[in-house]
């Protein structure tokens, strides 16, 4: 016990061999969370609508202020701008009459599909408004039921599906790192000629790796429940699906630096592996809400049926098949311990070759 | 200080020097190893034996199969023909035996820069110290023995090359292996540091360790071993002491700088029984002759009768003058 103590102290004393690694590592996934939280996936589109001079214009405006999403979150803010300020790429809805009929014309600057598909849908929902203002007791109703138990602004299903990233990306960077830089220094050469068991030293590596993943993921747990105000039900477990990334993570990472055995390339295809995993396995939508192809090629990511676990924790309903997706999660942390021991004895350990 | 007389935890057993010398008892013996890196043959038939408590050299140029043999040893790397025993096991199938007894000082010196003399000392424990009760005074010992003591705390990257080696050679120690095996031992060290390491190395020799150092630094061969075998393109070359390497020689070695050069040496010198006529640099000629020094009035007269003499020097051999020998190069080439 003394020895993996010692193995264990050295572990986390040789974090100042790379403080920025270690840095970027562990506060990369609340970084990421708050960036894209309060750019890409903030609910409300800023409109430029032009200063109306019809009265239609200002019917618009006030309809647009209408929209929202089913828990009154806004999902369109009308700017009232002078059109003459903005530049020719800037997007602007403007009341025009045209043909005698008044037309709301939206111009764009670079067309970006996915935003003109936001704001149409958007759009349609205001010009809904107008339209059942006209037709009085015909009026066309539309009432939204989420099938969850409540509804969450979107900003809490991109927290949770980063957490596993989270906890990814921190256990492949440091251990790729950690660990090519032993063949750097050449402090492999102490591994290799030890007479000391693998287990013992990779298990405080891995150790140490977990640790840090974990810490990884509470830190962006803090900071998303902080942001939305959602804390997670069953933080146990949350911690076992969490434990289970950290451990194929800590693996993966090692198996890199001990195939890469360059800071670089460890640390680059650490985070390639992480960000890969994070944005097919569900990291933006759940897997099983797009079927097909891209439901199959998520799922072989640890990272989709962490998230379908993680799910209840947040939403209080289980989705997809629980047990399968545990089952999966610890076949893969086996394979990944399996192949560890492997690489290390072909890279490391093998006696003579 | 102990009752027994010991400086404490590191109770090494005290040698007699003329016990160890005079024991015959082997603890490497190398037969006929080859070792092959596709085409390379980087070891070739190389066999040596090593005595208990013995220091003991490897001595030949760069890319000569040193670093080759001493991986050979630890079992680092796979032999592909003859025999190689450490202290009667062989590294391939036995090496978690051999790797408790042996200590290894690689030629680069592998500590983590970042941490600590003290952090790298007890990470270097934990790998390869048994029992792990005492170490610490253990750590204390060796860094104060290699006057690292009082830097202790500090990066391994403010140290000089020479401290580093020190702190490499003190962690090599920790374990109280039987056998050290040094790879190039004050590559990249002042000079300075140099004689503070070879009294190191020295000091524990006494103590009653076994070296194999591995150099291409001929005054460190020369200071250091008790036996050496010089080799080239992996194989061996000579092996004896020094002394008889230097002795068996039996001549002197003349070097002389003339203008214009000297063509045809044999004929200018015929009777004086120069031998082994070596033109190392443009306008240089070197030769060994017996007793140079009753001789040297008549090579002077007869090359100042059709050349100016520009330099001419005397000299008894040299370990360098030993490789030139057998190998008709430098070993510095």
């Amino acid at each position: 016990m003394t020895r993996f103590y010692l193995f264990l102290l050295n572990e986390f004393k040789l974090a100042r061999t790379a403080i920025p690694i270690h840095m970027v590592a562990i506060l990369q996934p609340s970084i990421l969370f708050l960036f894209l939280s309060f750019i890409l996936v903030h609910p409300t589109f800023k409109v430029n609508v032009s200063q109306p001079l019809m009265d239609e214009g200002h019917v618009l405006v006030e309809a647009m202020e209408q929209v929202g999403s089913p828990i009154g979150a806004d999902y369109i803010d009308p700017i009232i701008v002078d059109s003459k300020e903005l530049g020719d790429l800037r997007q602007i809805i403007t009341v025009k009459e045209r043909d005698g009929v008044p037309t709301a014309v939206q111009q764009y600057g670079l067309i970006d599909s996915n935003q003109v598909k936001n704001l149409r849908n958007r759009l349609t929902a205001a010009a809904l408004h107008l339209w059942n203002a006209e037709l009085k007791g015909r009026a066309l109703s539309i009432k939204e039921h989420t099938w969850l138990p409540y509804d969450a602004p979107y900003t809490v299903y991109f927290g949770m599906a980063l957490l596993p990233m989270a906890a990814f990306v921190a256990a492949a960077i440091i251990g790729g790192v950690l660990t090519a830089q032993d063949f750097e220094l050449k402090t492999t050469l102490e591994y290799r000629l030890s007479p000391v068991s693998p287990v013992l030293i990779l298990g405080a590596r891995l150790v140490r790796l977990v640790l840090s993943s974990l810490l990884s993921a509470c830190m962006l747990l803090v900071v998303a429940g902080l942001v939305t105000g959602f804390w997670p039900g069953n933080i146990w477990r949350l911690g076992g699906v969490l434990l289970t990334i950290a451990i194929m993570a800590s693996c993966m990472g090692i198996i890199l630096g001990l195939l890469f055995r360059s800071t670089i390339p460890a640390y680059i295809s650490g985070l390639s592996l992480a960000l890969a995993g994070w944005i097919f396995g569900g990291g933006f939508a759940l897997a099983s809400g797009f079927g097909g192809v891209y439901e199959r090629i998520s799922r072989l990511t640890p990272n989709a049926h962490a998230v379908e676990l993680c799910f209840p924790a947040f939403y209080r309903v289980e989705i997809g098949n629980p047990l399968r997706s545990a089952l999966v999660l610890i076949v893969f942390s086996v394979i990944s311990l399996s192949l560890l021991f492997f690489t290390y004895r072909w890279r490391v350990t093998k006696q003579a070759y | 200080m102990a009752e027994d007389g010991s400086t404490g935890l590191l109770s090494y057993r005290s040698v007699n020097v003329s016990e160890r010398k005079n024991s015959m008892e082997s603890v490497i013996n190398v037969k006929s190893a080859t070792r092959r890196f596709g085409t390379l043959v980087a070891v070739n038939g190389l066999s040596f034996e090593v005595k208990r408590g013995e220091l003991f050299g490897l001595l030949g140029p760069n890319g000569a199969g040193k670093t080759t043999t001493i991986n050979l040893i630890t079992g680092m790397l796979r032999k592909d023909a003859g025999e190689i025993w450490v202290l009667g096991r062989d590294p391939k199938t036995d090496a978690r035996a051999v790797r408790e007894c042996i200590g290894l000082v690689p030629q680069e010196t592998n500590v983590y820069a970042d941490l600590s003399a003290l952090d790298n000392m007890w990470h270097h424990a934990a790998l390869y110290c048994k029992d792990l009760s005492g170490v610490k005074e253990r750590i204390k010992e060796l860094l104060v023995l290699v006057n690292l003591w009082e830097r202790r705390r500090e990066p391994v990257r403010t140290y000089s090359g020479g401290m580093k080696r020190r702190l490499a050679l003190a962690r090599a120690l920790l374990h109280d292996p039987e056998i050290i095996l040094f790879d190039e031992p004050t590559t990249g060290v002042d000079v300075q540091g140099k004689h503070v390491l070879w009294d190191h190395i020295k000091e524990q020799q006494a103590q009653g360790k076994t070296f194999v150092v591995s150099t291409n630094d001929m005054a460190e061969a020369d200071v250091l071993c008790d036996r050496l075998v010089i080799i080239d393109h992996g194989t061996a070359i000579a092996l004896d002491t020094p002394e008889n390497l230097k002795a068996a020689l039996g001549r002197d070695i003349v070097t002389m700088r003339t203008t214009p050069i000297v063509e045809d040496a044999e004929a200018l010198f015929a009777g004086l029984g120069i031998q082994a006529v070596k033109r190392p640099e443009s306008g240089q000629l070197r030769f060994e002759v017996t007793n140079a020094e009753t001789l040297v009035g008549e090579l002077v007269s007869r090359v100042t009768a059709s050349h100016h003499l520009e330099s001419i020097r005397i000299a008894r051999p040299s370990l360098d003058d030993v490789f030139l020998h057998h190998t008709g190069r430098a070993l510095r080439e």
